[in-house]
Parts: structure tokens; C-alpha cells; sequence
């Protein structure tokens, strides 16, 4: 590795300054007053605001729908990330094939990405809505109990899922399009001479050298999942019906913004943000041994 | 010698601040004095609020300048209002709906309406007694009632008559509703006899439409409620029956607000339960002809009415507010409660014309003789007895606990849990929220 030698021994410290400062102002700042505000209860006005302990956490922690709400979390996020992924790789390999007009369909592949996720949550809407979508009216669901997602949890969860995966589907095609164009085709030809069929080729040579790609998509589309998927469950369910949709990140907005209940949802922040460091953490320690980086 | 240019330059400058701010006079009166109004009005209700009633008082008063912002949903409204109140600098006037009326008792950051407005200024006895009543609170009059609707019943009356339905008969009990909503089912008509927008509110409507108590301490009227009476055996009976029409596959459930307007204009649904602030809006996206009734009531049980919803304006203090700004907002109450106002916001919308010389004005005009539709509500309202069920829940931590019974409705109409069972849980947590806020606010 290339080092860089800096006469001035303060410039190196004053140039990273910038980010630490972003950092510290607009991460840890609010990661420590969401820590501060969890041991207190709070009036919606902010005029009364008394020490309560533990209090927050041990309400959650006996309340079942906050497990409930873990849990649609653990559900939604694996079904994203294994939605995403998976297309995200199926669709990047067609996309690799010696095809006319590759490049507007790679252009084409990457664009839902472009789409803001209220936006794509709007345009589901329109699709499945019960009340306005064109689907339902087409397959004549409109008084249909098994398929009206505003009363079926198991359908609106399977329709965010879709949504969100959709939304970020074109992020894990544009990553494994690259990883895909770098493997060395004299490998692949290799392989073939040997008699190797394209499902074996596949397994045995793609697979493995897009693993550190994979991994690391897996590691930001559960992250994503856990924190970043709001925008498609408020544009669409609002955590209905009856919860079925209600991830973790959605309640501290619907507790703290809705409710008003700064406390708990602040302690909502910080059991998610504590979940998702054991998770990224049990991520590095198990599945990355299984990477190989070169 | 560079040192002294500077100290030059800095007196020049110093000299130039102080002889703009004497070229000002002080309190120079030429600037109108601007109030603000966080709103929550969208669609048709938009252009009323801003072109209609804001750019009318600002002509009506130059020295006055009243500026209304959008500020996104009910909720959204609220939760802006107080990260302003917090933050110090709180708009004038916000409008709160009705389930954030004993949040907004409770913040100590409101002037009670009565206070800001001077004897003369607005005579509230003009005001029709059930809407007066909801906002009144131990006698008290905390807020200026602005936009108050309760709901009705919409239906489709072609519908009606293809299905051999008398178009001129809206259902008035719950067996109706059945009777006639199994007959469109069966004829095709439609895809599903009746829908519904706003379902906590319309399980508080049908426990005020038969005198039942949604709440101990008086329906939290004479003291802070503190448990919830909706899993009683009539709030079962009330979603039992709604389970029953989504059984016979009558009810086709449209979501949480405005959603099931929808499925009703495009003609699926032939009946909507739905909040009368929607009767304009309704009427102009129409292709068919829509008819209105009281809403359905339940064989056997007592009689009530229908309770007020909608939203009232409060005034914030922020910071103390000076004579200027509140005699301008004391002025702008006065503009709205004006009868041609009153009566115009009430064309435009469908919410109620709030006062009896609106009314009085709304006749001279034959206004309901050409709009029947838009004088249902107002029938309603002045039926049944006036007692504390009638008058309108108080809960502390409304919103939430409208989103616990929204969600008890929709489990039990999803066959999740049976309608004593959610109930029963959703009281449950209402309690404990009440609790909550029992405790925070002594």
C-alpha cells in the first residue's frame, strides 16, 4: 500500500476534521441524545419531563407488540434481502448475455433504483389498492377477504416486501454486473473446454469469486431493511393492517411522531441500533469466513 | 498605518449601522401586522381556506396580514405544531382535530379562545349547541370552532334503482343495510354493498348514535377519563355485525380515511359511511347520482346522535403575543364567524354551517332546497338528546389510542381474533396509555 507522508503534521488531522465533525454532529450527537431521552418520559410538549429509569425498555420488552413488531422486522428484512439479492443476481447475469441493444437494458435494469421509495410505494398502490388499484378490480378481488391486504397481514407483508425489493433491486444488479464482467472469461473458457455445463460453471467458478460482492450486498440490504425501508411501508400500509406490517423503524416514527411518546421511542432507536450492530457483527464473524477475497 | 485604515473602516461601518436603524422610526405602523395559521386542509378544502378566507380577510383588513401554511395531515399538523411550541416560535393559530382536544387542554401553550376575543367581538351563543358543546370543556370554551362535520350516509342511487331499490330510500337500520345490500350483491349492481372511511370513528359514531358511553368520568367530561368502555357488549355488538357484512361479503373494507371513497365513485360499493366534509368533493367526482341518509342505526337500542368531528382552531401564546397580533387574530375569528363566511365555507366543503344566521342565510338562499345532500348532517345533529355520549369523547393520547381501535376493527373484520377478543385487547392498551397520560399530567 501506497503511503502518503504529510510534512505538517497538523494538516492530515485538519483534512479528515470535516467528516469527523459531520460524524460527530449528525451521528453521535443524536445517537447519545436518543440514549439520554430512553431514561426519561417526556409530556408531548416537552414542558414536563421526569426520570424514569428503565422503565421504557422494560415496558417494550414486556409489551407483545413490540415482539411482534421484531419480528415482522426479521421477516421483512430477510424477505427483502433475499428477494433483492437473488433477482438482483439472476438479473445481472441475463444481463452479462451477448444480446442486441445490451446497454439500454442494462440502463433499463438499473432504473428502479432512480425511483424514491415513497414514489415506488405510490405507484403499488395504484397497482394492488383494494379500493383503487387495477389488479384487484381486474381479478374482481373487490369484496375478496383472502386478497384485501388492508385486512390480510400475510398479503401486505408479501406486498412491501415486493415493493422494497423492487426499489432496491437495481443497486445490488449494478454491483453484481461489475463483479460479473471481472471475472476473467479465460477462466470460463477454461472451464468449458473441460467440460464444465454453464450450471456448473456457475457454481464452481462465478459463485465463489462474486462472493466478497455478495456478502457485502447481503450485510447493506439487511441494513437497509432494518433502517432504511420507511418510506415504502408509510407511502403503503402505515405498519397495517392491525401491525402485520409494523418493522421496528416504523413504530419509533409512529410512537415518537405520532404518539408523541419521545421515551419509548427513543428507546426504540437504541435496542434497534443495538440489534443491528449484534447483527452486522455475528455477520463479519460467521458468513465472512466463507468469503473469498482474491 | 494598515492597522488604522481598518479601525476607520470599522467606525465608518458602525456609523452607517447606527444611522440606518435611526432612519427607521421605531415601530414605523406601515408594515401590516402578519399572523400565521398551520393548517390541515387539502384538496377542494385547500383553495377555501387560502383563496377564500385567507385572501378575504386580508382585504377585509389592511393592516392585518394573515399568512396559512399547509402543514400536511391532521397528525402531521399537530406533531409540527408542538416541535414549535417546543422549539419557541409557534405559529398564532393551529388547527387541532378533535381527538387532539385534550392534548391540546393540557399543553399549557394555548390562550382559551374566550380569552382572545373580546366581548362583542363573536357572539358564541350563534354557534348550533352540538358543535359549541364538543368544544366546550367544564363550561369553558378552549377553542374557535372552524371546520365541524360528523358522518352520514352516502349511496349510490342508480345502484339502488337497478338493483329494484327505492332510490329515494336510504337504509336507516343496520337490518336495512343488510336487507337492501344483500339484494345489490345479488342483482350485480355492485361488487359490495357498503363501505366505510375513518373506522374508530365510526365505531365513537355509532356509540353516540345510541347513547353509549365510549369512556368513564362522563365520556371524560367531568373529570379525566381514565378507562375505556368500548368492549362493553354494545361496542361487541357494533363490529359484530361489521364482521357479519364482511361474512356475507357486503362490506368490501377500504382502508383507514379517505381511501374507500374510491371503490365508492367508481360504483363497486354502493353505500359509504363517510365523514360529511367529503359531500362536495363527492358530488363534483360523481358520474352517478348520490343520495345521503342519517347513519344506519341498530334494531332495539337506544336512541343518540351522530357526534361532531373535525377540527377547531387554538391559539398559541409562544412567547406572549402583543395587542397587535391579538387583536388580529381575535379579528380573523370574527371574519370567519361571519354568516356569509360561515356560510360559503360551508358550499365549498360541506363541513357545517356552524352558525344559526349561516343557516338562517343558507335558507334565505334556498341553498339546502338545491342541496338536499348538503342538509343531511345538519338534520342529524339536531336530533336525539344532547348528554355527555352525545357530546363527544375526551381522551387523553387520542391518536393512538385511535390507532389501537383501528387496528382492533381490522383484525376482527380479518377473522384474526373474534370482536370480543379484539376488543377486548384494544381496551387493553387504551388503558394503559391512559394511564400513562394520567400520569404525566396531573
Amino acid at each position: 500500500m501506497k503511503r502518503a507522508v504529510f510534512k505538517n503534521r497538523g494538516l492530515p488531522y485538519l483534512l479528515v476534521l470535516p467528516q469527523i465533525v459531520v460524524t460527530l454532529v449528525f451521528f453521535f450527537w443524536p445517537a447519545f441524545e436518543s440514549l439520554r431521552l430512553s431514561f426519561f418520559r417526556t409530556s408531548p410538549f416537552g414542558d414536563k419531563t421526569s426520570f424514569v429509569g428503565l422503565e421504557n425498555f422494560v415496558n417494550l420488552l414486556s409489551s407483545a407488540e413490540y415482539y411482534q413488531s421484531i419480528a415482522n422486522t426479521f421477516v421483512f428484512a430477510f424477505g427483502v434481502t433475499a428477494l433483492a439479492v437473488g433477482l438482483g443476481l439472476f438479473v445481472a447475469a441475463l444481463a452479462t448475455q451477448k444480446v442486441r441493444g445490451l446497454a439500454a437494458y442494462r440502463t433499463a435494469v438499473l432504473w428502479p433504483y432512480g425511483i424514491a421509495p415513497p414514489i415506488a410505494g405510490i405507484i403499488f398502490l395504484f397497482i394492488f389498492h383494494p379500493s383503487y388499484g387495477v389488479l384487484p378490480y381486474w381479478l374482481g378481488f373487490v369484496t375478496s377477504y383472502e386478497f384485501n391486504w388492508l385486512l390480510k397481514g400475510w398479503v401486505a407483508m408479501a406486498l412491501v416486501i415486493i415493493a422494497t425489493a423492487w426499489t432496491h433491486v437495481g443497486y445490488n444488479i449494478a454491483f453484481f454486473l461489475a463483479g460479473l464482467l471481472a471475472i476473467p472469461t479465460s477462466v470460463l473458457e477454461a472451464a468449458s473446454v473441460d467440460g464444465a455445463g454453464a450450471l456448473r460453471r456457475f457454481r464452481s467458478i462465478v459463485l465463489p469469486l462474486l462472493s466478497p460482492i455478495t456478502f457485502y450486498l447481503v450485510v447493506v440490504n439487511l441494513i437497509f431493511s432494518f433502517f432504511g425501508s420507511f418510506g415504502v411501508i408509510h407511502a403503503v400500509t402505515q405498519g397495517g393492517p392491525g401491525n402485520a406490517t409494523e418493522i421496528m423503524v416504523f413504530k419509533v416514527y409512529k410512537d415518537g411522531f405520532i404518539g408523541l411518546n419521545l421515551g419509548s421511542s427513543a428507546a426504540q432507536s437504541v435496542l434497534l441500533m443495538f440489534v443491528v450492530i449484534v447483527l452486522t457483527a455475528l455477520q463479519f464473524r460467521f458468513v465472512e469466513k466463507k468469503v473469498i477475497y482474491s | 498605518m494598515a492597522r488604522t485604515l481598518t479601525r476607520v473602516g470599522v467606525v465608518v461601518f458602525l456609523l452607517g449601522v447606527v444611522g440606518l436603524l435611526a432612519a427607521v422610526p421605531p415601530g414605523a405602523a406601515q408594515a401590516p401586522v402578519k399572523i400565521t395559521l398551520w393548517h390541515a386542509m387539502g384538496g377542494a378544502r385547500y383553495d377555501a381556506i387560502t383563496k377564500e378566507i385567507a385572501a378575504g380577510f386580508n382585504k377585509a383588513y389592511p393592516a392585518y396580514t394573515l399568512e396559512p401554511l399547509y402543514t400536511g395531515s391532521y397528525g402531521e399538523t399537530v406533531t409540527k405544531a408542538i416541535a414549535a411550541i417546543r422549539a419557541g416560535n409557534p405559529p398564532h393559530i393551529v388547527q387541532v382535530f378533535e381527538v387532539g382536544t385534550q392534548t391540546m387542554l393540557d399543553s399549557g401553550a394555548i390562550l382559551p379562545v374566550t380569552e382572545v376575543a373580546k366581548p362583542g367581538d363573536i357572539d358564541f351563543d350563534d354557534y348550533l349547541a352540538p358543535i359549541l358543546n364538543y368544544y366546550q370543556v367544564g363550561g369553558k370554551l378552549a377553542s374557535m370552532p372552524f371546520n365541524s362535520s360528523t358522518a352520514i350516509v352516502y349511496y349510490n342511487k342508480d345502484v339502488f334503482q337497478k338493483a329494484g331499490l327505492d332510490p329515494s330510500r336510504p337504509p336507516a337500520t343496520y337490518k336495512d343495510v343488510e336487507e337492501m345490500g344483500k339484494k345489490i350483491v345479488a342483482s350485480g349492481a355492485a361488487r359490495a354493498a357498503i363501505t366505510f372511511g375513518w373506522p374508530s370513528w365510526m365505531l365513537e359514531q355509532a356509540h353516540a348514535m345510541h347513547n353509549q358511553p365510549y369512556a368513564d368520568h362522563g365520556n371524560g367530561r367531568q373529570g379525566r377519563a381514565t378507562r375505556v368502555l368500548f368492549n362493553a357488549p354494545f361496542g361487541v355488538e357494533v363490529l359484530g355485525r361489521w364482521k357479519r357484512w364482511a361474512d356475507d361479503k357486503l362490506l368490501a373494507y377500504g382502508g383507514r380515511e379517505y381511501a374507500p371513497n374510491k371503490a365508492f365513485l367508481s360504483g363497486e360499493v354502493a353505500m359509504l359511511m363517510q365523514s360529511t366534509s367529503q359531500v362536495t368533493t363527492l358530488e363534483k367526482a360523481a358520474r352517478f347520482r348520490i343520495g345521503t341518509g342519517f347513519l344506519p342505526r341498530i334494531e332495539g337500542q337506544p336512541a343518540g346522535r351522530s357526534v361532531i368531528g373535525g377540527a377547531s382552531f387554538w391559539v398559541l401564546r409562544g412567547k406572549g403575543r402583543s395587542p397587535q397580533e391579538l387583536d388580529a387574530i381575535a379579528k380573523f375569528f370574527r371574519f370567519v364567524a361571519l354568516p356569509e363566511e360561515t356560510a360559503k365555507w360551508h358550499m365549498d366543503t360541506g363541513y357545517f354551517p356552524a352558525t344559526k344566521t349561516a343557516v338562517a342565510l343558507l335558507r334565505k338562499q334556498e341553498w339546502f332546497v338545491k342541496h338536499p345532500n348538503h342538509e343531511t348532517a345538519f338534520e342529524q345533529i339536531q336530533q336525539g338528546p344532547d348528554t355527555p355520549n352525545t357530546r363527544g369523547v375526551l381522551l387523553g393520547n387520542f391518536v393512538q389510542i385511535r390507532n389501537i381501535t383501528d387496528t382492533a376493527i381490522e383484525k376482527a373484520l380479518s377473522a384474526r381474533l373474534s370482536p370480543k377478543e379484539a376488543l377486548d385487547e384494544a381496551a387493553r392498551e387504551a388503558n394503559k396509555l391512559l394511564d400513562e397520560y394520567n400520569r404525566i399530567n396531573k
